[in-house]
């Protein structure tokens, strides 16, 4: 069992181009990552260093505590499962499973111990005979999970294996790879771009732009104190309202006016931005229309420009001092597009960005 | 509305379709009647109806010393067949090393087959006989297959293959699993190749069991001769001096086993076919 | 322990190994034996009963005395027997493909005639032409099956006739053809999106408007490929003749091929013309190559000029 840590490590392709300037990670032993980012932020090649697949131009990569940088793939106790699953088309569910056992010359019954079990856990005891092409998605994804089962790896590592499901496969397939993980005891390294996915699986998200690590944290603390502006806006769906703000002395701490609306915070950060222009982050559910969390100042009367119907709740799509905002509200309280509605804002729940850094405040 | 006009272009086309196909078949079902007659009957004249002598005119082709033709059989299945090996696996070697793998070379060496690719050798033929005549193996059969390792069209068709059926992630997941990289070529990507395989070793071999213009500079020994050079040396001779039947029966040796092959694979040879001009 | 260069896992090595094989026998059995063909080509190198002459080197002069000898007549005579097979064959081919891939036709046994009009391509050439030349000979069964039907009196003289010999050559060459040009163009037709025939159909084009207007420009990359490497063949034409004419091109070499005459001066073992008729075929193959490559690697460009042409018509159309 292993934990995993990058120090310092870089990544340049031969044409010049550096997807990762300088990564620092530490992945603890049997751990539950997620890398999550938009497509080309470098999280697929980092878990391809990982694997071996692509090599380092600088820095040091470590599972436990040998260095691998020259390591060979098969040498460093690793197994990987592929987005489009990547099982050997000639070969039997079974003999997929046992491809990496034979070439490690496992003995035949002990092989065949492990498979057993592996298809045990997956449900794939029904298909064994079977060649990929005659198997559903599901199954496969199964076939390439069990592949990497039996090889008892130190570190499993999933390039986005869920993106090739239909949406109900997924989340099946979300908690099962949760279990599989809790089972196994190992550390699962996971990319993925969509956040519903970190969210529900991840002990700790690795959230990533441009190959630089945006901030490693528990799902609930990058929801409630996301570090930056990406952060806010990545993680929660529909995304979080980002709205400049002007900072001005008031009773109790210092009003951010935008529109007609005065939010009172008590934050003493805000003091060095006295007089100038924040940014300041609220979602989507934060925003009520309940008579309970009215209070002085901290309602917008918006117009609604379009609203989506959820069933038990609504989007709308509002438009208020000149900036668009998301509102998501319990369906009895919403209104129909083309009207006005009051909101307030739920003044614990907002978050604060410097407009220059987007860093939180 | 438009029913009647289709019908009447229908009608057009099986009838060109139906001429088109007889010409195809016809001088071949000659071929065959002729060489079940004998060379009397067949100088009578014309018939479509196959006689008697089949088994008289095969044996009088295997008896003439002067046309080796088991050893010309013979002959021409080690060339073909090593050839055809040959050419499938090492084009299927070079597509999987270009395909696969990045290093320096990699875009150079392929421009440099594709200019290749529709080269005649005949072109380089003068040296060839010259080389091959320093090397000591002028009359052997060697230089009728080795030369089989380079065949820049079959490796365009085994690279366009592997674009469309052959995915990285699957190497890599080979390597992941302690794949040796020859290890992965030999049991992942060759069994995975198979069709293209089938089929271009097909051309390879029909290819090289007609070739002549070569086999025919190499070889002069008797004992060495393909079937190509028999048929040749059959129109060199006194042709009017020649017994008839023995002569379409050795036509029909040199054709019928290549047509019984393809009628057996037609199917996946008609797509071979359509699949070497597909390049999108 | 190995694939361990420096501080990294690289597999460039194998790269350079798996295509090693292929260059190497090129090497040898190809580019070797093509630089001593331009070599020679250069010398005085033949062999007159028993004695060798040569290597003397000459310059120019073998070049010079190609063109003085009959050299642009058998390149004439190349390009003729190409024509009379390639002009049938693509015209055939063309209707063909189209009829096969036309839904409204509705043509039965389909693969059938694929499989009967391929067949001719697999036939050893030099069999087949010694089948022409008994069947067409003067007292074969050709001739004798006209003469008792009443068509001519007496045998018509295939062989002895100029446009008899090269007529049978380019037949041959076309039936030999026609059937691979016919599934490659039909492999191009059913390569084009099907939406685009509906689309004319809707338009209100019929069968013909629709082949000359949408299926041809939409397959002009693969008619330029057709095209190129049927002179490539064109250019090799060798078996066919030869048989048929027992290699002397008869009647007065009229029917003498490039390869041919290239043939006669490899058997006399004249090296130095040898090679200059090589290197002119070379120099000619050469730029069939290129305009090849050209062909496989266009194709995004193709395929965008392609996409621009589609909505020109339609520009046209609305303006006038």
């Amino acid at each position: 069992m292993a934990g995993i840590t990058f120090k310092n490590v870089v990544k340049t392709y031969d044409n010049g181009v550096t997807v990762v300037p300088d990564l620092n990670l530490e992945i603890k032993d049997k751990e539950f990552v997620v890398l999550v980012g938009p497509s080309g932020c470098g999280k697929s090649t980092t878990l391809r260093m990982i694997a071996g697949l692509e090599s380092i131009t600088d820095g040091e990569l470590y599972i436990g505590d040998k260095l691998m940088n020259a390591v060979a793939p098969k040498n460093r106790n690793i197994a990987m499962v592929f987005q489009n699953y990547a099982l050997y088309p000639h070969l039997s569910v079974y003999k997929n499973m046992t491809f990496a056992l034979e070439l490690a010359k496992v003995p035949k019954n002990e092989m065949k111990k492990k498979v057993q079990w592996a298809a045990e856990i997956l449900g794939l005891e029904p298909y064994l005979d079977r060649k990929p092409k005659a198997l559903s998605g599901g199954q496969r994804q199964r076939v390439a999970l069990g592949r990497a089962m039996v090889r008892d790896p130190e570190v499993f590592l999933l390039d986005e294996p869920l993106s090739n499901l239909d949406a109900k496969l997924r989340t099946e397939m979300r908690s099962q790879i949760s279990k599989l993980h809790k089972r196994l005891g190992t550390t699962f390294v996971y990319v993925t771009h969509d956040q519903t996915e970190a969210m529900t699986m991840g002990d700790r998200i690795c959230v990533m732009k441009d190959g630089i690590v945006q901030q490693f944290d528990t799902p609930q603390n990058l929801y409630d104190h996301p570090c930056n502006i990406f952060v806010a806006g990545f993680i929660g769906s529909p995304q979080m309202n980002f709205i400049d703000a002007q900072v001005k002395k008031a009773d109790g701490g210092y009003a951010l006016c935008f529109g007609d609306t005065k939010v009172i915070s008590d934050r003493s950060e805000l003091a060095a931005y006295e007089g100038k222009t924040v940014v300041l982050g609220i979602r989507p559910e934060d925003l009520h229309a309940e008579q309970s969390f009215f209070k002085e100042g901290n309602s917008i009367k918006a117009y609604i420009d379009l609203d989506e119907m959820m069933g038990s709740e609504s989007y709308l799509y509002l438009e208020y001092a000149g900036q668009k905002m998301i509102a998501r509200v319990p369906a009895r309280y919403a209104k129909r597009a083309e009207e006005n509605i009051e909101l307030a804002i739920d003044v614990e729940k907002i978050h604060l960005f410097d407009k220059e850094t987007e860093k939180a405040i | 509305m438009d029913k009647k006009p289709s019908h009447a272009r229908t009608v057009i086309a099986y009838i060109v379709l139906i001429i088109l196909t007889f010409l195809c078949l016809f001088f071949f079902y000659i071929l065959i009647v002729n060489a079940t007659r004998s060379h009397p009957q067949i100088q009578k004249g014309f018939s479509f109806i196959p006689g008697h002598s089949f088994m008289k005119n095969l044996r009088s082709v295997l008896n003439d010393a002067n046309i080796p033709v088991i050893s010309g059989i013979k002959n021409s299945l080690i060339v073909s067949s090593l050839s055809a090996i040959l050419a499938t696996y090492f084009s299927a070697l070079t597509a999987y090393g270009l395909y696969a793998y990045d290093f320096k070379l990699k875009k150079p060496a392929f421009v440099f087959i594709m200019l290749i690719l529709v080269m005649p050798t005949q072109v380089s033929a003068m040296g060839f006989i010259n080389l091959i005549t320093k090397m000591g193996m002028l009359n052997t059969l060697y230089p009728l297959f080795l030369p089989s390792i380079a065949a820049p069209a079959v490796f365009y068709f085994m690279y366009s293959y592997m674009q469309s059926s052959l995915p990285l992630e699957l190497v890599e997941a080979a390597r992941i699993d302690g794949s040796s990289e020859f290890h992965t070529f030999n049991r992942v990507v060759i069994p995975i190749m198979k069709p293209a395989l089938a089929v271009q070793a097909i051309f390879a071999f029909v290819s090289s069991w007609n070739n002549y213009f070569i086999p025919a500079l190499v070889i002069s020994d008797n004992s060495k001769k393909t079937l190509p050079i028999l048929i040749a040396a059959l129109r060199s001779a006194d042709f009017l001096k020649f017994d008839m039947g023995k002569v379409y029966m050795l036509i029909t040796i040199a054709i019928v086993p290549i047509i019984i092959v393809y009628i057996a694979l037609s199917k996946y040879i008609v797509a071979g076919v359509a699949l070497g001009g597909v390049k999108e | 322990m190995k694939k361990v260069k420096g501080n990294e896992v690289s597999y460039a090595k194998y790269g350079y190994l798996f295509i090693a094989p292929f260059f190497i026998a090129f090497l040898i059995f190809q580019f070797i034996p093509l630089i001593q063909t331009i070599y020679y080509s250069f010398f005085e190198y033949y062999r007159s009963g028993l004695k060798i002459i040569g290597p003397n080197p000459v310059g120019f002069d073998n070049y010079a005395a190609l063109f003085e000898a009959d050299f642009g007549k058998y390149a004439g005579n190349t390009i003729i027997m190409w024509v009379i097979g390639f002009v049938p064959q693509i015209l055939i081919s063309l209707l063909l493909a189209a009829w096969f891939t036309d839904i409204r036709l509705r043509i039965k046994g389909k693969q059938f005639f694929k499989v009967v009009i391929y067949m001719p391509n697999l036939i050893m050439a030099s069999a087949f032409a010694m089948l022409f030349f008994a069947l067409f000979s003067d007292n074969g069964p050709v001739n004798s099956t006209l003469i008792s039907m009443g068509i001519i009196a007496k045998p018509f003289r295939f062989l002895s006739s100029v446009w008899g010999t090269r007529g049978l050559v380019g037949l041959m060459n076309f039936l030999m053809w026609f059937g691979n040009t016919t599934i490659l163009l039909m492999a191009a037709v059913m390569g084009i999106n099907p939406s685009l025939f509906e689309a004319a159909e809707l338009d209100g084009c019929s069968p013909r408007q629709t082949f000359f207007r949408v299926t041809l420009p939409m397959i002009r990359p693969i008619l330029i490929y057709v095209l190129i490497t049927s002179m490539i063949g064109g250019l090799q034409m060798f078996d066919v003749p030869q048989i048929l004419t027992n290699g002397k091109g008869t009647p007065d070499r009229t029917s003498m091929t490039l390869i041919m005459y290239l043939n006669n001066h490899l058997f006399s073992k004249n090296y130095g013309m040898a090679g200059a008729v090589s290197v002119i075929l070379f120099v000619i193959a050469a730029v069939l190559c290129l305009a090849v490559y050209f062909t496989l690697n266009a194709d995004d460009d193709s395929k965008r000029i392609r996409k621009r042409d589609r909505f020109k018509p339609r520009k046209e159309a609305i303006n006038g």
